[in-house]
């Protein structure tokens, strides 16, 4: 099944327009550039058809921006398709995984074989991107891994798999960093609580704590419940202090001036969704895929493979608060450092690294 | 039975393996045929889900006993000959020997206390010893855990069942597997125990007081049929390359597995072949052709067709050919 994009149906049009125009004026009109087809794989249905459909937005999103008119402050923003491929467009192809490692692959196979994809973005779990990178790297056809974050995967040994976002590893590489605050918060006599818990669990531990009047100088969650709204909603007053670690950081629009716009952008297409960790990465992933093909100025596998190798995209042309894109012999983004962020003042504020910080720690919790 | 009757008897099973031989001959040739590798992976599935649901028929269709666990069988295939090719270098050509042993040996595991009980009973055992694999899996360290086990592409080798491009080769892997897991079938179903079977599966009390040993006949048909599945696994885990607990233990699998020989046919030679050469190819194409709209619809539709299938044809696909089960059973006397 193939998505248009509303840009693309556009495209059509223009393309029409063209077609009648070289009927009069001879062949000096070049054709458009043909599209660029790019395969996703996602769960479309199933327990996690609602993340591999806010996936879809997210990728549309970056479509919609890198071929139409929208204008945003990021590496390939200002639209109007692949510069160097003379303004092609990105077609976005989706194939649905029903988050089966098996049909993950024989889809990616599909989409490979069949549509002649380029690169292939997914895929959300693990288990359905080990197939689909196996399958890319025997087809040679890049792999982008958005959001999957076993670290095994960058260490299977294929050189068709680029990621990125940072792995459960790179957050881990990242505590020593926290490790000097917690050292901090030990000189002052502190005492440091570090939950990892689903949503009810973060409520009912939050509660529990206010109800026997223990009061730890600083929560440091990882993720995960913390971070719901649900949570928030849930325990009101008793979240302001909260840290979690994140990939991602809404308010970093000082320093990443397209979020707001790009924000806007999934809103309307998710009726009323912001941008999280998952689809920001989503949406970067595109980015990531769309600035190699241009600078490959081709769509021939090597020379996407080339052109990924080499990327290098400063933190600020992207959406995310990472110092920016270079990848590693294994695939790995080095530059996609994670976020530390407090929930002050009824909102959540990136505290950590410094440059995209838009707030100081405060060493309390609760109110 | 008289003297005519064995001798119909034996004139359809000699056309039944003449049928066969041709079959094989077809689908040796069709593969070349195929021009793309899309299609020929669509051959792999429906040769995997043929043999593993011929595998299923030796003890759900001839013996009568439903099993909803054959995951178990699988995923034991599938991890012993994984854990042997990664951990200790043993191909899995091997491996899976090793496999079907191992699941051979499961369903007897299964079936010493199980088949002492009747009827439904029976089939809601099997789903718990089915769980209870997932989740000792799901937990187990050293097999992965939850997250699974990849399978490291070494080199291009038949040994180790490991091609860069896996669908043309693994399209002659699995026609072999599922042709023996069919002359098996063949054989079984003409031999003492392919009768005693039909008998217990009519009436067990019946058979018992006209000889027939009902116990170990359910426990023969038990350690064939999860032989036949962990075969299936190890080849699956081999075609696919990565192995995680849902996908290898899962309960839907167990489904899976059953369904093809349910649609096609219970308790015949032909039912598992047909059923999966109709379902397997309806569920990838219409994923393939609407999974990607999102909703679901592919899966309204497979289901939607199984739903009607089992209304207008409960005897199964096979009974639009006219052809009846081995030895003029089940197929019949159910419809």
């Amino acid at each position: 099944m193939t998505i248009e994009t509303p840009a693309v149906g556009r495209r059509t049009v223009l393309g029409a327009a063209v077609g009648a125009a070289a009927l009069t004026s001879g062949p000096a009109l070049a054709a458009a550039p043909p599209d660029i087809l790019v395969g996703a794989v996602y769960p479309l249905s199933g327990n996690a058809a609602p993340i591999g459909n806010d996936a879809r937005v997210a990728l549309e999103t970056a479509a919609a921006i890198i071929n139409g008119h929208h204008d945003v402050p990021m590496l390939l923003g200002q639209g109007g398709g692949l510069p160097a491929l003379g303004g092609a467009k990105i077609k976005l192809i989706f194939a649905d995984s029903q988050n089966s490692p098996q049909i993950a692959q024989s889809e990616a196979e599909r989409l490979i074989t069949q549509d002649k994809v380029v690169a292939i973005i997914g895929s959300y779990t693990s288990a359905t991107a080990v197939t689909i990178s196996q399958i890319c790297n025997r087809y040679e056809v890049p792999y982008i891994s958005a959001e999957n974050s076993a670290p095994s995967l960058s260490e299977q040994g294929l050189t068709w798999f680029f990621r990125p976002s940072p792995t459960d590893i790179a957050y881990q590489a990242s505590t020593p960093s926290l490790a000097v605050e917690a050292a901090r918060l030990r000189a002052a006599n502190a005492d440091v609580l570090m939950p990892s818990s689903y949503t009810n669990d973060a409520i009912l531990l939050v509660r529990s704590m206010h109800n026997v009047g223990y009061t730890p100088k600083a929560i440091m969650a990882q993720d995960a419940g913390f971070i719901d709204p649900a949570f928030i909603a849930a325990v009101g007053p008793l979240a302001e202090g909260v840290m979690s670690r994140s990939s991602y950081a809404s308010d970093a629009e000082k320093t990443r001036p397209a979020i707001p716009k790009v924000n806007a952008l999934y809103k309307s297409g998710t009726k009323g969704k912001d941008l999280d960790d998952l689809s920001a990465r989503e949406f970067t992933a595109l980015q990531v895929l769309a600035d190699a093909i241009n600078r490959a100025g081709s769509t021939k596998n090597t020379a996407l493979q080339a052109a990924l190798k080499t990327t290098d995209i400063p933190g600020n042309q992207t959406i995310m608060p990472w110092k920016g894109i270079k990848f590693d012999a294994t695939g790995q983004n080095i530059l996609g450092n994670p976020v530390i962020q407090q929930y002050q003042h009824g909102a959540w504020h990136t505290i950590f690294p410094a440059d995209v910080a838009t707030a100081d720690a405060i060493w309390t919790v609760g109110t | 039975m008289t003297g005519a009757a064995a001798h119909t008897i034996e004139t359809r099973r000699r056309t039944q393996l003449l049928v066969g031989a041709g079959l094989l001959v077809g689908l040796i040739i069709l593969p070349v045929l195929i021009p793309s590798p899309y299609w020929r992976g669509l051959m792999v599935l429906v040769l995997l889900y043929a043999g593993l649901s011929q595998g299923w028929n030796v003890l759900g269709g001839y013996c009568g006993q439903i099993s909803l666990g054959h995951a178990l069988y699988f995923g034991l295939g599938a991890y012993t000959s994984t854990l042997l090719f990664t951990r200790l270098g043993i191909p899995p050509t091997i491996g899976l020997f090793a496999g079907g042993a191992l699941g051979g040996a499961a369903a007897l595991l299964v079936g010493w206390p199980c088949f002492r009980l009747s009827g439904h009973y029976y089939a809601i055992a099997t789903l718990v010893f089915g769980l209870i694999g997932l989740l000792l899996v799901e937990n187990w360290d050293w097999v992965g855990a939850a997250e699974g086990i990849t399978i490291p592409f070494r080199q291009q080798s038949w040994i180790d069942l490991q091609f860069r491009i896996a669908v043309l080769p693994f399209d002659y892997a699995m026609l072999a597997y599922a042709a023996l897991a069919w002359l098996v079938a063949w054989l079984v179903e003409g031999s003492r125990w392919g009768f005693y079977w039909r008998a217990v599966k009519d009436d067990s009390i019946a058979s018992r007081s006209l000889g027939v040993r009902v116990f170990p006949s359910k426990m023969a048909a038990a350690a064939i049929s999860g032989a036949i599945t962990g075969v299936g696994g190890a080849l699956y885990a081999q075609y696919i390359g990565f192995i995680d607990p849902p996908s290898t233990f899962g309960l839907s699998l167990s489904v899976l597995i059953a369904l093809p020989a349910v649609v096609g046919g219970v308790g015949t030679l032909w039912g598992p072949l047909l059923g999966a050469a109709v379902l397997i190819p309806v569920q990838q194409i219409s994923i393939a052709k609407l999974g990607g709209a999102a909703g679901g619809v592919d899966l309204m539709i497979y289901g939607g067709l199984i739903l009607v299938l089992a209304l207008v044809r409960p005897q199964g696909l096979i009974s639009l050919f006219g052809i009846r089960g081995a030895a003029g059973d089940a197929v019949v006397e159910n419809g």
